[in-house]
């Protein structure tokens, strides 16, 4: 009775700076895309962008003349081919950790980074300074690039690195791709989301789903799975130890004499870090047909300190979703971002009480594709309409 | 290496310690000063000397960014001017190089950007990035 209510009090009092350490990051991903969106793409009647084409939209190129069942047929689709892909990607992954070819994932993962940060962050810096008119010397802006992509991928590859910045370098990874990702056509774009939605809860729960291999073999063999991880900062609770406290992945279950701490300190049993090692996304850029993936990861767990896990992707398509909203309008936006942030606090109040990976995609998509399409649909026709009633603006 | 934590079982009266039979003397006092920013979650006091003194090797490789990062990763190390003198060596003369880099780097950008054409002539059209981004059809991706 005395434990428990210890317990009880010990979780209160670190829940809130632990769920404040996740959503921070993924709400900064959100509202930075949602800036970039609003700031860049100042023409939303155009057609859809033609110039963008990726793996994505290899299947169908939508174009607004086609009617709504071809632009549905087209979307499926294309989703198809992309979740197919992601799961070949996914599968690869698996054999290459397997394999233990470790060194070369680390490899892989470093130079997907810095092609993102290089590529991606270069052409929407240039977008930037065009639609401002900003005065830079092409001299400056690639050695700021440089330096940007480098310092980037040194915060990812190598493991023991300045928190914060390795933190920052996660979620500008993040801007970059969801930015492009909202590039997609837009019936593509909600489909892929909720296939995507699906397929995450596949692949971590089925027990021949890739990323839950992945994730059994990490913990058996006690070792990192090289991919992009967002790990939130690690509430210490005493702040009078002076001791090196280790941040490992992964962590085998042991009996809780050895273990670091974590908010019971009676029972430290499953501080397992489990991730679920996916997309692998690969992106063309525009005409030129190199391939660049990345190993991101998606799904949710927790670190061998205790602190909350989210893989890259999950931070990736919430903020497609939000990126999307906010290129109707920016009700559709903050009704979107309440519903991914719900959908988030579930998922970390299931990953509290079945302590497992789980898939973070499923509900914050689900409930984010629900509220967006009756914000749209049912919101907007009424806030108008109180609005040039002067009941509610 | 890796080492556990665990409470100074006469400061946490009120937690259970049925589990642990590790007492740990605390070896280090509370006011041990970490040189990193992260605190007791960055790096030891050995390790930190290879980091620093990598960080400022590659930096020469035209990365005052990464001589930023070595200052800011071991801002600590600044501001207790009495410890870590190995590691002090190298982030003072990360700091020097970052402040003299920039100053160049930023003298440079701005005689370009507020000089613009009527100091460079017809070659500001050359170099400014927007029309470079033209030229090299980079910017039309949007």
């Amino acid at each position: 009775m005395d434990r428990t209510e210890q317990r009880a009090r010990s979780i209160l009092d670190t829940l809130g700076e632990e769920l404040i350490g996740i959503l921070t990051p993924v709400s900064i991903c959100m509202f930075t895309v949602v800036l970039l969106v609003c700031l860049l793409n100042s023409d939303p009647s155009s057609p859809s962008s033609a110039s963008f084409s990726s793996i994505a939209t290899a299947a169908y190129s939508e174009s607004d003349s086609d009617s709504p069942w071809a632009k549905l047929l087209g979307a499926f689709l294309n989703s198809l081919v992309f979740v197919a892909a992601i799961t070949l990607a996914t599968f690869l992954l698996v054999l290459l950790f397997y394999l233990r070819c470790l060194n070369f994932l680390k490899l892989y993962m470093a130079f997907s980074a810095f092609v993102v940060l290089a590529n991606l962050g270069g052409e929407i810096l240039i977008l930037l300074i065009d639609r401002f008119r900003f005065p830079i010397d092409s001299v400056t802006f690639l050695i700021l690039l440089f330096n940007f992509s480098v310092v980037g991928v040194f915060a990812v590859f190598m493991s023991r690195f300045s928190i914060l910045i390795t933190q920052g370098y996660l979620v500008v990874i993040g801007v970059l791709v969801a930015y492009f990702f909202t590039m997609l056509p837009e019936w593509t774009t909600w489909v892929l989301l909720v296939a995507l939605a699906v397929y995450d809860l596949a692949a971590v729960l089925l027990p021949v789903g890739p990323l839950r291999l992945l994730v059994e073999m990490a913990i058996s063999r006690d070792e990192d799975i090289p991919a992009l991880v967002y790990e939130a900062r690690p509430v210490i609770r005493n702040h009078h130890d002076s001791r090196l406290v280790q941040r490992r992945v992964w962590r085998e279950q042991r009996p809780s004499n050895s273990s670091d701490d974590v908010e019971n300190n009676e029972v430290v049993t499953v501080v397992r870090a489990e991730e679920e090692v996916s997309v692998s996304v690969p992106l063309i850029e525009r005409s030129r047909a190199e391939e660049s993936s990345e190993t991101f990861l998606e799904g949710i767990g927790l670190g061998s300190s205790g602190a909350i896990k989210l893989g890259l992707g999950d931070f990736i398509f919430y903020s497609v979703l939000v990126g999307r909203a906010a290129m109707y309008d920016l009700m559709t936006v903050y009704a979107c971002y309440l519903a991914i942030i719900a959908g988030l606090g579930v998922t970390l109040m299931l990953l509290s009480v079945y302590q497992k990976a789980l898939p973070a995609l499923p509900v914050s998509i689900l409930l984010g594709v629900v509220f967006y399409f009756l914000a749209r649909l049912f919101l907007e026709v009424f806030v108008v309409q109180c609005s040039s009633n002067l009941v509610m603006f | 290496m890796e080492a556990s934590r665990s409470d100074e079982p006469n400061q946490n009266p009120n937690i259970d310690r049925t589990s642990n039979p590790n007492p740990l003397s605390p070896i280090i006092s509370s006011a041990h000063v970490w040189p990193t920013i992260d605190g007791p979650l960055g790096l030891t006091e050995e390790a930190s000397v290879d980091y620093a003194r990598r960080f400022y090797k590659f930096g020469f490789a035209l990365l005052p960014w990464l001589w930023a990062v070595n200052c800011f990763y071991f801002w600590p190390v600044l501001r207790h001017s009495r410890a870590f003198p190995q590691i002090r060596n190298y982030v003072v003369r990360s700091a020097i190089g970052f402040s003299v880099f920039t100053a160049l780097l930023l003298s440079w950008a701005l005689t370009f950007s507020i000089g613009g054409e009527q100091l460079f002539g017809p070659v500001w059209d050359k170099l400014v990035m927007y029309n470079v981004a033209d030229r090299l059809g980079l910017s039309g991706l949007a």
